[in-house]
């Protein structure tokens, strides 16, 4: 009993230590299924620690999202999608949805008349998403549709931004990057951000997977009364109550959809008006000649018309008696695969209220470290680690000559880093090269510290009693303490501060000052009395 | 076998005069540089993409170095601002002052190289994280001189540590300046990581003087045993890691050390003469030396 209460510092630190083994191999602390939105990819590797990107490879996006918003618009009880429409026919390039109308900050049901409150967040605003508007077009757009406002500003509102990260986190998932996420960010300035990650994938096919809006519309093509061809939009992305896999049948790629019930007899309805559920359904030439083809339905994805397709003769029947709505089910066709990918992501995901800007003054950062270049540096900067460690080895050898003061000093500052690793793989901190500077500021500051211990407790010869020894460790703790908390106090502003990219150093900085002062350095002191107090 | 043992420094030969000159003036030229490339480039300090903008390119390319440049300059129409090459990887590093991410990707896979990573930062977003890199910079400095007055509540010794650790941060500035080192995030945090490196020292040698009985130079050379070996200990790891981390292209790592190994070395000097000639005459103040 008395060693355990003499010793109670090192068994302290035995017991953290094991707790951090077990941490960092325990199977039964892997990181979660990569699809939850984890923060970064499950790695096949021994250990439990994720990697961030610059030690995995992966790309990362931080870009803000286009768009004017005008605050405190007073609607006047008119309906929101009036004034969406309103707004969009002053604006040119803009169509309505381009425009979103909002009462109190959320989108509302047409007969919510909330009154605006002037400088407080759930004023009426209106945003417009379109690429390249300025906050005065937008001032002159809502005095030409006259709808009074207080202030026009660059950026969108707050809802807006959380639809959009959750939109994206579901395009990201539906494409299936493994480990990607997407987050809401803000720099000390106030700006804001949408930092989208995606482990093992390169630059330019997450840009591609982002920049779109996203908008997959079918249309109807077919010659009006007047011998002129009409474009109907007949189905929008909310229509659909299930959306299939892309397939590659005999006929081509597609996507099998499901049309909700409720629209069903209507799209029935327009299919037979339009002509294109006519007698042997239509053979559709939009591609050849868009002026002398049968009707046709279009696909339009983010505006353009990437497919445009004829009716099977049997689809044609089923819609013609009726029967189509009781089970209204049918096959978007594309041209190629890839395409019927996109478009089923697009048709799951939804589409983005507002787009991201990748635009060289918008101030966003892209980052892409392709795989090879991320083990490499995992394995290279353990081997720096290492080698560092060593260098520390071999000048306290030197230093004190004598095995027993040296050895305890490298196992201690080794064991602050695997209570560092144990933290990191229990809570999932991704590691990055920054958290890896981090920790080799850990074993400098430790060493330092535990030079300070062993030259304090040895002082002038031998100790020979407790008393003497415990009066000694209580002096160089004064230093040890003093200096850590000067530690502490600077790197906390990076800690506090969210930029990212110097935080994992500041956080592990500090988190490895506090575990050396409180658990392995005391433990050193204690390892170092039983090896050189004569009398205990 | 390697001697190592802390040489014993009879301070009792110099005047707290001579003692202090040198790092005072050390500092001083150090300023001075500082304020000169002010003047020059309208910046106190060159300073990386993560700060200026730009974006950054690294491709591996086997073969010569010259041929490996002309590949990279025909690959891409934007005239690189710089091209480094990392030994013993076949990495080339290639800056560009502007031009977007998206670009320099097609041109480099139009070309046929092997991109490793691609970063870039707009002009706007480096400008917010400089004003948080150097606000972070100066309230940990700030944070640091309040706490060493609340430990020591006597003004000289405590502004003894505040202006060896302000000497400890400016003085590798300078350096970076001549050496050509660019700020980057790595080299802030070794700025921050010096701050707390160089109190270390200092507090331990002010302890030792002011808190403990014993003969000034019996204390002095106690704290010297302690803290020389501590700083030495690091210079060695952090030189070592340097050349490793150079070697392996880490640029981060190798910034990082490059920045500490100056640092330390400056501190060996702030320490052992500034802080130790400033405490002499706080203890014998009036005493004729």
């Amino acid at each position: 009993m008395v060693a355990i209460r003499e010793n109670w510092r090192v068994i302290l630190l035995v017991v953290f230590l094991l707790i951090s083994v077990f941490a960092l191999f325990s199977p039964t602390l892997g990181p979660d299924d990569p699809g939850s939105g984890d923060d970064v990819a499950a790695q096949g590797s021994v250990t439990n620690l994720q990697y961030g990107l610059e030690l995995s490879g992966g790309t990362r996006v931080r870009a803000p999202l286009v768009g004017v918003t005008a605050e405190g618009v007073d609607f006047g009880g008119t309906d929101r999608r009036v004034v969406e429409q309103e707004v969009a026919a002053e604006i040119d390039g803009a169509g309505p949805a381009d425009v979103i109308a909002r009462f109190g900050g959320r989108p509302a049901g047409g007969q919510d008349t909330a009154q605006p409150q002037p400088g407080s967040e759930t004023s009426d605003t209106v945003e417009v998403t379109a690429e390249g508007l300025t906050t005065d077009e937008l001032a002159a757009a809502l005095n030409a549709a006259g709808y009074g406002y207080e202030t026009t500003r660059e950026g969108v509102t707050e809802t807006t931004r959380q639809e959009v990260v959750r939109i994206l986190e579901n395009k990201i998932n539906e494409a299936g990057l493994s480990g990607g996420t997407v987050q809401e960010v803000t720099t000390a300035q106030g700006d804001n951000f949408v930092l989208v990650e995606a482990p093992n994938q390169d630059a330019s096919s997450v840009r591609q997977l982002v920049s779109e809006r996203g908008t997959v519309v079918i249309e109807a093509y077919y010659p009006a009364n007047d011998g002129n061809y009409t474009r109907d939009t007949v189905l929008q992305q909310e229509d659909f109550q299930s959306i299939g896999t892309a397939q590659d049948g005999s006929g081509g790629p597609y996507v099998p959809v499901t049309v909700s019930e409720s629209v069903a007899p209507e799209f029935q309805q327009s299919m037979r008006d339009s002509g294109l559920a006519q007698q042997g359904g239509t053979r559709c030439t939009y591609q050849v000649d868009p002026s002398s083809t049968e009707p046709c339905l279009l696909l339009v994805v983010n505006g353009e018309v990437t497919n445009a397709f004829g009716m099977s003769p049997g689809l044609a029947e089923n819609l013609r008696t009726g029967g189509w709505a009781d089970s209204p089910v049918f096959q978007l066709q594309t041209t190629n695969v890839s395409e019927a990918q996109e478009v089923s992501i697009n048709l799951r995901a939804g589409a983005l209220p507002a787009q991201l800007d990748f635009s060289e003054e918008s101030g966003g950062t892209t980052s892409f470290i392709s795989p090879s270049q991320g083990s490499d540096f995992r394995t290279n900067s353990l081997i720096t680690g290492i080698i560092a460690v060593l260098a520390v080895s071999a000048t306290v050898f030197v230093r004190y000559r004598d095995i027993k003061v040296a050895a305890p000093m490298v196992v201690t500052a080794l064991s602050e880093v695997v209570i560092l690793l144990g933290f990191a793989a229990g809570i999932g901190y991704p590691l990055d090269l920054s958290v890896i500077a981090g920790f080799i500021a850990v074993i400098g500051t430790g060493v330092d510290d535990l030079i300070i211990i062993a030259d304090e407790v040895m002082a002038e010869g031998k100790i020979n009693s407790r008393r003497v020894f415990q009066s000694r460790f209580r002096k160089a703790f004064w230093v040890i303490g003093a200096a850590a908390a000067t530690t502490i106090i600077a790197m906390s502003p990076l800690a506090i501060l969210s930029l990212g990219d110097l935080q994992g150093f500041a956080i592990f900085t500090i988190l490895g000052v506090v575990v050396g002062v409180l658990i392995t350095r005391p433990a050193y002191g204690d390892i170092l009395r039983s090896l050189t107090t004569i009398d205990r | 076998m390697i001697e190592f043992t802390v040489p014993e420094v009879d301070y009792t030969r110099y005047t707290n005069r001579q003692l202090a000159a040198i790092p005072l003036a050390v500092l001083a030229v150090a300023i001075l540089i500082i304020a000169g490339w002010f003047v020059m480039t309208g910046v106190p300090v060159n300073q990386g993409i993560a700060f200026t903008g730009g974006t950054e390119v690294q491709v591996a390319i086997d073969g010569p170095e010259a041929a490996a440049e002309e590949e990279i300059r025909t690959a891409f129409d934007a005239e690189p601002e710089s091209i480094r090459s990392v030994p013993a990887q076949s990495v080339y590093v290639i800056t560009f002052q502007s031009g977007g991410a998206a670009e320099l990707e097609q041109q480099a896979d139009a070309a046929g190289l092997d991109v490793r990573s691609i970063s870039s930062v707009s002009a706007s977003f480096g400008a917010d994280t400089q004003t948080l890199a150097l606000g972070g910079l100066g309230v940990a400095f700030l944070g640091m001189s309040l706490l060493v007055f609340a430990m020591f509540r006597v003004f000289v010794p405590s502004i003894a540590v505040v202006i060896s650790a302000f000497s400890d941060i400016v003085v590798p500035l300078a350096l970076m300046n001549l050496l050509g080192i660019e700020l980057s995030l790595g080299t802030v945090a070794a700025l921050l990581m010096l701050i707390g490196y160089s109190v270390d020292s200092d507090i331990l040698l002010n302890n030792h003087i002011l808190r403990r009985s014993g003969d000034f130079y019996e204390s002095t050379d106690r704290a010297m045993r302690t803290g020389v070996t501590m700083t030495l200990t690091s210079i060695t790891a952090m030189i070592v890691m340097t050349i490793a981390a150079t070697v392996f292209g880490i640029q981060l790592l190798a910034a990082i050390g490059t920045v500490l190994v100056f640092g330390l070395v400056t501190d060996l000097m702030n320490t052992y003469m500034l802080n130790l000639s400033l405490l002499r005459w706080y203890k014998f103040r009036g005493v004729a030396r």
